[in-house]
Order: C-alpha cells, then sequence, then structure tokens
C-alpha cells in the first residue's frame, strides 16, 4: 500500500523545520521514505525524476497552505536547497485566559463548510500546543448556544480562494429574473453571509462597475483568469447595504394600508402607526420599499393598500394574475 | 452536545494536526488519549489513528530518529523526545486559512445580539489578540465577513431561562396561518444560522419545535422549571425545518421570475423548464401554509397541485380585489390596456364576503 499523503507530509514539514542548512531536493528525497518507495532514491535516477517533482512542488505548496514559510536557497555551487526558518515560522508568544480560550473554542465551531472548518480547528490546535488554556469544558456554560455559519453553495471554495489571492474569475451567473445564466467576469472583493445566504462584491469588468452577486445563482464552475485587477479595491467593501436593499429593508417612503384585526404581525410589528377604525379593521402606516407589493399580497384579503396608488396598482395586478390563475 | 461538526479526514487536516500534536506531546509526557482528544478537538479513535502515523515520521528515516510515540490506549509516551529538534517542535504560525477561519467566526459570533456581555468582551479581547499573533496573515480575514441576525432581548430572556433552567412563554407569530398564538415551552438550545432559533419542547404541541427570535412577539420568563424530555439533538448540517416523507406533496410551477422559490424552500426536486422556469415538488405538513407562496407569486408561478391549494390562492385573491372595487378607477383603465384579463377579474367575484372596508 503506498504510503499516506499525511505521513508523506509530516514526514517533508518535519525535515524542513528540523533542518539548520537548506536540504538539497535530493537530499530530501533519499530522507523520506514515502518518496524513496515511490521513485526509488534520487541518485541514479531513472525516468521518475519528473513525477517526483510534480509531487514535491504540490507537497510544497500544500505545505504553504498550512502556513509553513519554506524558503529556497541558492548555494555557492548553484545548488538549490529547502528550509523552513526558526524564526519565519514560530508563532508569536500569545497568552489566552480561560474566558478568552472559550470564546475562541466556541467560534472555531461555527463554519458548516469543510476547508474553513478544518482550518478554524487547525488554528486553534496550533493555539493550543502554544498553551491555550483547555480545562474548561469548551464554552461550558454556554452549552445552549450554537451559532453557525451554513455554506451550502458549491462557489463558496473557488470564490474565498479567488477573493484571498486576488484573483479575478469568470463564472455564469442567472440574475433572479433571468431565464437563462449569461457569463460574468469579475475581480472579486469580498464574500458576506446575510441571513443564511452567501453574496460577493466585485469589480464586473462586463459592466465596469460595483456589482453584488448572490452564490446561489452562480451556475457551473468560478474559473480563474489570469492577470491582474484593473479596478481599485475600495477600503471598505459593503455588500450588507447593497442586499438589505434588495430586500426591501431600506425604504424612503412610507405607505397606508387597511389590515384586519388580529392579522399581519409583521406589519404591525414595522408600522410606524397603527389606529383602530373599527368593523373588525385597523389602520398601519408602514415604510415603503423595494417588494412590499409582493409582500401585501400575501396576506390576502385581510390587507387593503390606500395610498400610494402606484403600490395599489402593483398589489391589484398581483392579486389578478393569481385570480385568474 | 449535539450533532457532529464538520470534520472531513484529509491529508491536509491530519498534517496540520500532527504538527501540533507534536508540540504538545513533547511538553506532556505521558499525557492522556481522553484530555489530549478534548483539547485538539477530535474523537479518541481519530487521535489514535494520528499515533499510528507518527511513529513513521522523523527527520530522516534512515538517521534512526523517527518518533517513538505509542500509547497503551490511555496514556501516550514518548520515549525519544530529543528525536525532534527544539526548532521543529515550536507552535507554529498561523496560516492565512487559518486565521480567517477563526478571526471571521469570531467577529461574526461577537455581532450576535444578546450574547453575555463579558463573553463577547472575552472574544473581542481574544479577537485582537489572535490578529497580532497572526500577523499578515490575518489580511486576508477582511475579505469574508459573516452576520448573524437575532432579536437582542428576546435572546437574552431565551438564553437566561436555558442557564436558569426555566420555562418560557411566549406569543409566537406563524407566518403560515398568519396568526398569533401563546405557547409555553421549554427551551433546549439557541441555534444560529442566518437568522436566530431556539429549539424548544412545546408543551402545547407536546412536540419538538424550532421557533425564530424575530417571530416571538412577546417573551417572559416563567417561576416553572423547564422539564424538556431528553430527546436527540439533531445535526445542524441539515436545513432546520426537515418534511417528512408522509407529508403531501406539492408542486409548483414558476418561470424565471420565481427561480427563487428552488433558493428558499427546501425540495423534492426542481425541475428545469423550457421557458427557464423550474418545476418543484415540496413537502409540506400543512398545504394550506402555502396559500401566501401562491399569493406572492403572482403571474411568476402558480400551483399545479393539489387543485385545493391553488383554488384557495385563487379565492383569496379574488376576496382581495373585491375590496379594491370603486376605489381603484385609474389602473383599471390602464391594465385594460394590457389584455383581455384585467379588469373582468376585478368583478369575477362570485361570492365574496363582502366585508371589505368602506
Amino acid at each position: 500500500m503506498a504510503i499516506a499523503k499525511a505521513e508523506r507530509l509530516m514526514n517533508l514539514a518535519l525535515c524542513l523545520l528540523g533542518t539548520r542548512r537548506p536540504l538539497s531536493k535530493r537530499e530530501l528525497r533519499d530522507s523520506i521514505e514515502a518518496y524513496v518507495e515511490a521513485f526509488g532514491p534520487g541518485n541514479g535516477a531513472t525516468g521518475s525524476d519528473d513525477s517526483f517533482n510534480r509531487m514535491f512542488e504540490r507537497d510544497k505548496d500544500d505545505l504553504r497552505e498550512l502556513g509553513l514559510v519554506i524558503e529556497t536557497v541558492e548555494s555557492l555551487d548553484g545548488e538549490i536547497g529547502y528550509m523552513a526558518r526558526r524564526d519565519s515560522n514560530r508563532l508569536p508568544p500569545i497568552t489566552l485566559d480561560a474566558e478568552e480560550a472559550a470564546a475562541l473554542g466556541l467560534a472555531a465551531k461555527v463554519w458548516q463548510q469543510a476547508r474553513l472548518a478544518g482550518a478554524a480547528s487547525g488554528a486553534l490546535q496550533k493555539l493550543r500546543a502554544a498553551g491555550l488554556p483547555e480545562d474548561v469544558d469548551p464554552y461550558g456554560s454556554h452549552g445552549a448556544l450554537e451559532p453557525r455559519i451554513p455554506v451550502h453553495e458549491a462557489a463558496f471554495e473557488p470564490l474565498m480562494l479567488a477573493c484571498r489571492d486576488r484573483r479575478p474569475v469568470a463564472f455564469e451567473y442567472r440574475k433572479a429574473t433571468a431565464a437563462h445564466p449569461e457569463q460574468r467576469h469579475v475581480e472579486p472583493w469580498a464574500l458576506e453571509c446575510w441571513r443564511g445566504h452567501w453574496y460577493l462584491a466585485g469589480w464586473d469588468r462586463d459592466r465596469g462597475a460595483e456589482r453584488v452577486f448572490r452564490l446561489s445563482r452562480i451556475t457551473g464552475k468560478v474559473r480563474s483568469r489570469g492577470g491582474r485587477y484593473t479596478a481599485p479595491v475600495p477600503d471598505v467593501v459593503t455588500v450588507r447595504e447593497t442586499v438589505a436593499g434588495w430586500a426591501g429593508e431600506i425604504a424612503d417612503r412610507s405607505a397606508r394600508i387597511r389590515l384586519r384585526a388580529g392579522a399581519g404581525y409583521p406589519l404591525r410589528a414595522k408600522a410606524t402607526s397603527v389606529r383602530e377604525l373599527g368593523g373588525g379593521w385597523d389602520e398601519l402606516e408602514i415604510p415603503y420599499g423595494h417588494g412590499l407589493d409582493a409582500w401585501l399580497v400575501e396576506f390576502g384579503p385581510d390587507v387593503v393598500v390606500l395610498e400610494p396608488a402606484e403600490l395599489r396598482a402593483d398589489v391589484v395586478d398581483r392579486l389578478r394574475a393569481v385570480a385568474k390563475g | 452536545m449535539a450533532g457532529k461538526p464538520v470534520r472531513p479526514v484529509n491529508a491536509i487536516d491530519q498534517t496540520r494536526r500532527m504538527l501540533s500534536l507534536v508540540t504538545y506531546l513533547k511538553e506532556r509526557p505521558g499525557a492522556r488519549v481522553e484530555d489530549v482528544a478534548r483539547a485538539f478537538g477530535i474523537s479518541e479513535d481519530e487521535l489514535v489513528s494520528d499515533l499510528d502515523v507518527l511513529p513513521m515520521c522523523g527527520t530522516s528515516f534512515r538517521g534512526g530518529d523517527l518518533l517513538d510515540i505509542d500509547t497503551d490506549g490511555e496514556r501516550i509516551w514518548w520515549h525519544n523526545p530529543a528525536a525532534l529538534a527544539a526548532e521543529a517542535a515550536e507552535p507554529l504560525r498561523l496560516a492565512a486559512d487559518e486565521a480567517t477561519a477563526l478571526l471571521v467566526a469570531a467577529r461574526a459570533v461577537s455581532t450576535l445580539p444578546g450574547l453575555r456581555e463579558s463573553d463577547r468582551q472575552a472574544l473581542l479581547r481574544a479577537t485582537a489578540k489572535v490578529e497580532t499573533a497572526a500577523g499578515e496573515a490575518a489580511g486576508a480575514s477582511s475579505r469574508l465577513s459573516v452576520t448573524f441576525e437575532s432579536e437582542g432581548g428576546v435572546f437574552a430572556d431565551v438564553d437566561r431561562a436555558i442557564a436558569e433552567r426555566r420555562r418560557l412563554w411566549i406569543r409566537y407569530y406563524s407566518p403560515a396561518r398568519d396568526e398569533v398564538t401563546e405557547r409555553e415551552i421549554d427551551p433546549i438550545r439557541l441555534v444560529s444560522v442566518g437568522h436566530t432559533y431556539v429549539e424548544a419542547w412545546c408543551r402545547r404541541s407536546e412536540a419538538r419545535r424550532t421557533f425564530r427570535l424575530d417571530r416571538v412577539a412577546e417573551i417572559r420568563i416563567l417561576e416553572e422549571p423547564s422539564a424538556p424530555p431528553e430527546i436527540e439533538l439533531r445535526d445542524l448540517s441539515e436545513a432546520l425545518v426537515q418534511p417528512a416523507a408522509e407529508d403531501p406533496e406539492v408542486v409548483v410551477e414558476v418561470g424565471p421570475g420565481g427561480r427563487w422559490v428552488g433558493e428558499y424552500y427546501p425540495h423534492d426536486s426542481a425541475d428545469e423548464l423550457p421557458d427557464g422556469g423550474l418545476r418543484i415538488t415540496l413537502r409540506t405538513p400543512d398545504p394550506a401554509s402555502l396559500r401566501r407562496l401562491a399569493l406572492r407569486l403572482g403571474r411568476d408561478g402558480r400551483i399545479v397541485s393539489p387543485a385545493e391549494l391553488a383554488d384557495s390562492a385563487r379565492q383569496a385573491a379574488r376576496e382581495a380585489l373585491a375590496a379594491y372595487d370603486g376605489i381603484e378607477v385609474e389602473r383599471t383603465a390602464r391594465v385594460a390596456e394590457g389584455g383581455a384579463h384585467g379588469p373582468q377579474a376585478v368583478h369575477a367575484v362570485p361570492d365574496g364576503p363582502g366585508d371589505g372596508p368602506g
């Protein structure tokens, strides 16, 4: 059976961390059983060099993902050597008390996305190795609180990496009301999760403007594009305001409606004024933002829009569409 | 505690864990398997599988300096700690992804309204220290952010009731029925997944129920002790509301403008339609609760089955339109230009109750 990848990576990491001088590729190949087993020893090389080189490069990349800083050093006689220096890989001193440790313990558990869940646990384990207190039951007093960050969107991971590495991407995006997806070229800035859904903010190269995308509407694969960003990345990216606008949370006007007594609690909760009309009806003043018409229609005959006329017309339109079913 | 956290078995995660493990074990000869597993947030089985790999690792397998680590199942012994130079055993700096994952999560939790102030302060202090220790690696964490939503006051009361094991009285809004009902609940845990929910044993229905905090119209902590029956907590990686297999089926067809239904409603299937729409099959214990959906969809979709549900939506729309009779002049004319259906529909109310305003 081939030697497990974790064992190979672990050996490579220990060799690079333990050495006081740069180790050549050949030395590393000879020192790590997994390489010897798969490719034979480094001298008297056969045609397996290319596959060894590919594996070695991938392994170094994997270790860099884990945070290892691996230096490439060229010696006087031109040989390339590798080492992970102590100063560049050491965690700076950090002291956390039991309460702070418990709080981080709770935070480390919230990701429901494999890569970030693994990374968060990894961070906590590194801190643990550095002496993070552990005698308390992780968030014992708060066993009843369980925040979770949901990630159901397949586009999340590639976009997270693209934001991290500042890599332009292309994807097919189907707008909320469009029948077919359309290709978009985006310089991704930031991802934000609001009300359980993920959104991407970035520079839309085709539109030449900042845009916000909902990840669940990305169809197919997110592909990386070469090259650099063409537009400056703003210091502060505000996804939430844009999305809140879509959700009708930003209201610049108000509407007057009649509401059947006892019905429509959420409308009452938002109302700026409520007046009893008698005969089983109340009159409410409510904020009027995007999407209010669709929401009001949900209440069927329990709501009558009084003004503005535009909202009333939109609601009547919608009701007619349902009535003719 | 609750459902198992997501914990994939992959080489990267295992390698990073083992690197921390050697640092940790070097300082603690004879550490107990149970304690180490807890400190690392892994099962004892996972730890034991790491301990199987470690004796194969070292700075050179030829040099005979493999790590001589073994366990009797209870304690862990490292017989040659000198095999690993001090350099190789120091705590490692955080990787960019690690810093991002931990910092984004910590910032998100600290935004939870209603979180106890002492806990929030501890979290903020810890976040600042981790930011400092992570250095440059913390930079990319600003490119991800998460906001949890919850009603602070309600959250604080539920949190207190859970801590003090007391029953709660709530007035709760049910959108399916558009009604507010009173109930007594024995709270079990608070769950934040976008919105914040309390999972509780509902004394009115004698069943487990999940209540969204922003739908709690009123809340009081009662003197009675909370006594939820022992129930198995659900895995939170699944959707919070899972329809049961025996629930009646509802079929909805939506046009392109109604595709959001597929994003918001858990469903069995969603088939593409030629016009860019979807045919969605879902199950619900109470199909009547979907009347709201049918009304909201308007011309963007319709209920295919059950027929009673489609009828009740049509009926509700006609009743609603009847109320606009007489106050709706201007628009009637405008819509009439649009097609044959408009104005007639307003008057085609065969048996409206006529209890509209005015």
